[in-house]
């Protein structure tokens, strides 16, 4: 990405991804927090940070804002250092959720706003608007220590797009919000990201970042295991495994490209061995003269891709909770 | 800057609008007066009662003298006969019909001393009264055979001391008023440097806790929102303060004149404007009050960056709040007067100054030139305190977890 010509420094600049991490390792005492990562979110993407809690998404998140150091590697925001001015492009939800309890919310937001160097007249305006959107318009007056955790919340999140940031951090957004909040707060992630944001998200909910996240990058334990594109991630991974259903007789199950057979049902999901084509053993199939009535590659679900490639230790898998299943 | 405008705006007006403020704003002086006035009352109640006492002479001639003087003061007494004896007495006693009897004879018409039998001790001071009285009546009774030669009497009550200040002019009501001054004003400052210090600790623990400041540091420089922080909260120290002067001066200027004029018993409580602090003893009271708050709160301030918990906090604020007390408790051991020449030194010391070099500032018992230079030391000291606390600050606030070791906090300061 790095064009070394002098001339091109501009350029370079807003080609210049809105995060990159280069082998990063934070360590508290003697536990790994995070080990050796790497990964760039581009400009304008929505990139999701996923896995178990304890994983260390949140301690990477913190580094990107320049709340930790890490011990070994760099952090770049906006292709630097995350210094002051950097910080203040980006609108960061913690995942503890900080708010002034006794203030009353109005009063909160305009004070964020003010921070951020907005007017105060134009920043009330704003937080009104937002306040209607969030529903939260007859609570605009109230003590934040009145309001539910979930309107906390929402009174947080207006907080960090208020002043329209270049990157939405966004640790851990949905958890604690009912279905409804959690439509209306995606809704407007995906506004966001229409407008040109670029949106880092953490969450251990996988069916959510299916939903949401163009890139993905999967942490287990400390360590990155994937990142990348979804949508190639899925086309990449799917080749493992054929769904198939036939008549006729099945000796051609045993071809040897066909590490494991399992019946689903009225089908069967054939793993291939690593090398072997879905082509081929269709050719196969078709060789042997059974009749095909379904032949599909199956698209893995996050969660599947995301255990096959980090294993699935029982705290990891339990930590999804009844919603993280494909 | 503007930024830190933000910040003391919030850091005030949160603070000033809420109950907690307007409760000990008007509360605490309401208090103080009221236990104040309380405590003169009871004095008085228990200084009228119980005065009734009965007199035995067995000399025959003390008890008429003694009885008058003891009813010019207030005591309601009674003779009895010596031939009655002192059962019947010591049963009235019992009864609280009188509250005690004293008994004269000739050890008492000799050498002054005599019995006093009652079911409690009269206590010092009218210990101290009642023995005057006897003493003095029998002298008199003595001397009475003799010549009053050269003034003897004037000399048996005690002599008398006159002081006169040298080199100077000033009232003894000036002199008396700077006193009150200094002692008040170091209490004042002492009071008031803990108490809005402690609402600085608590206002950077908060944030620190509720993780808002991860958020706000994104969009303010930490020292600018350690700055905000100290601005709002010695601006509402600043507005309580008034508050309380303004009360004062309309109580003395406007109340006490009506009441005096209605009521003229009171006409000699008007004289208490005499003894108020000068105009310049309130603007060096200020000065003192704006360093020492400066210098002290950016202190607090560092503790409560190094603290995660409420009970890191109250262990870790220990130095501070000592730091604070030594010139307190030194101040307080030397308040009946005279000078301590090493004390003088150390009220050079920016943190002892407030409290050590206000008091002497205001009687005029130290040079100007050492009040001009504990002030510009003081200054000097904010500026250093200033830097080594931002820096604490700045590495502290996004620190959770156990408070550090004094070598992590040097490294801490280092850390560029």
């Amino acid at each position: 990405m790095r064009i070394a010509n002098v001339n091109y420094i501009k350029v370079d600049h807003v080609m210049e991804p809105a995060v990159r991490l280069s082998g990063v390792t934070k360590v508290f005492g003697d536990h790994t927090a995070v080990s050796d990562f790497d990964f760039t979110i581009p400009r304008g993407a929505i990139y999701g940070l996923l896995g178990p809690n304890g994983s260390g998404k949140t301690t990477t998140i913190r580094m990107i804002m320049g709340i930790l150091l890490p011990d070994q590697g760099s952090v770049e925001l906006f292709g630097g250092s995350p210094d002051f001015s950097r910080r203040n492009r980006v609108g960061y939800l913690p995942e503890e959720r900080g708010v002034y309890e006794k203030m009353k919310v109005i009063d909160q937001l305009v004070f964020l706003g003010e921070l951020r160097g907005l007017t105060r007249r134009h920043v009330r305006a704003r937080a009104v608007e937002w306040l209607d959107r969030l529903d939260l318009t007859e609570w605009a007056t109230r003590k934040v220590q009145d309001l539910s955790k979930g309107m906390q919340q929402k009174v947080q999140f207006i907080g960090t797009v208020l002043h329209d940031p270049e990157l939405l951090i966004l640790d851990e957004p949905f958890s604690g919000l009912d279905p409804i909040n959690q439509d209306v707060l995606e809704s407007i992630v995906l506004e966001q990201k229409q407008r040109g944001t670029t949106i880092l998200f953490s969450t251990h909910l996988m069916q959510q970042a299916e939903r949401l996240c163009e890139r993905v990058c999967l942490i287990s334990g400390a360590r990155k295991v994937l990142d990348g594109n979804l949508k190639e991630m899925k086309r990449r991974e799917r080749s493992g495994v054929v769904a198939v259903e036939f008549e006729g007789d099945d000796r051609w199950l045993s071809w040897p490209g066909v590490s494991d057979v399992e019946r689903v049902g009225d089908a069967f999901h054939l793993s291939l061995r690593p090398g072997a084509g879905h082509d081929e053993i269709l050719a196969a199939a078709v060789a042997e003269g059974v009749s095909l009535r379904r032949f599909e590659l199956l698209e893995p679900g996050l969660h599947e891709i995301f255990v096959r490639h980090a294993g699935d230790g029982p705290e990891e898998s339990q930590a999804y909770g009844p919603g993280g299943g494909s | 800057m503007n930024r830190v405008w933000v910040v003391v705006r919030r850091e005030y007006l949160e603070r000033v609008g809420t109950k907690g403020f307007i409760l000990s704003t008007i509360a605490v002086p309401l208090l103080m007066l009221g236990l104040m006035a309380l405590s003169i009352f009871m004095g008085l109640r228990a200084e009228q009662s119980g005065r009734e006492l009965a007199l035995i002479d067995f000399t025959g001639r003390l008890h008429e003298p003694i009885a008058e003087r003891m009813e010019d003061v207030g005591y309601s007494v009674e003779i009895i006969d010596p031939a009655t004896g002192t059962e019947a007495l010591d049963r009235r006693v019992l009864d609280d019909e009188i509250r005690a009897y004293m008994v004269l004879d000739d050890l008492t018409a000799e050498e002054g001393t005599f019995l006093y039998r009652g079911k409690e001790s009269p206590g010092r001071v009218r210990s101290g009264l009642i023995r005057g009285i006897v003493v003095e009546t029998v002298l008199e009774t003595r001397l009475s055979f003799t010549e009053d030669v050269g003034g003897v009497r004037e000399l048996l009550g005690g002599g008398q001391l006159e002081f006169e200040a040298v080199g100077e002019e000033q009232s003894d009501a000036a002199r008396t008023s700077s006193l009150i001054t200094g002692i008040v004003g170091a209490i004042l400052l002492y009071m008031t440097m803990l108490i809005y210090g402690a609402y600085v600790l608590r206002s950077v623990l908060d944030e620190k806790r509720n993780r808002v400041v991860e958020v706000v540091i994104s969009s303010i420089r930490p020292w600018q929102l350690m700055l905000g922080k100290i601005l709002g909260v010695g601006s509402m120290g600043l507005t309580q303060l008034g508050i309380w002067a303004s009360f004062g001066a309309l109580l003395l200027f406007l109340g006490l004149p009506m009441v005096a004029a209605n009521w003229p018993a009171a006409e000699a409580a008007v004289q208490i404007v005499e003894f108020l602090p000068s105009a310049g003893a309130v603007l060096l009271f200020l000065a003192f009050f704006l360093l020492g708050y400066f210098l002290y709160s950016a202190l607090f301030a560092a503790v409560g960056a190094m603290c995660s918990r409420e009970e890191d906090a109250q262990q870790a604020q220990f130095p501070v709040v000592m730091l604070l007390g030594i010139p307190f408790i030194m101040h307080m051991s030397t308040i009946q007067g005279g000078r301590v020449v090493w004390m003088e030194w150390a009220a050079l010391f920016p943190f002892f100054s407030p409290i050590l070099m206000y008091p002497r500032a205001v009687a005029g018992t130290v040079p100007l030139w050492m009040v001009a230079l504990s002030l510009v030391l003081m200054g000097l000291a904010i500026v250093a305190t200033a830097w080594v606390a931002g820096r604490i600050y700045r590495v502290g606030i996004l620190m959770q977890g156990k408070r550090p070791t004094l070598r992590q906090l040097v490294r801490w300061v280092r850390a560029a």
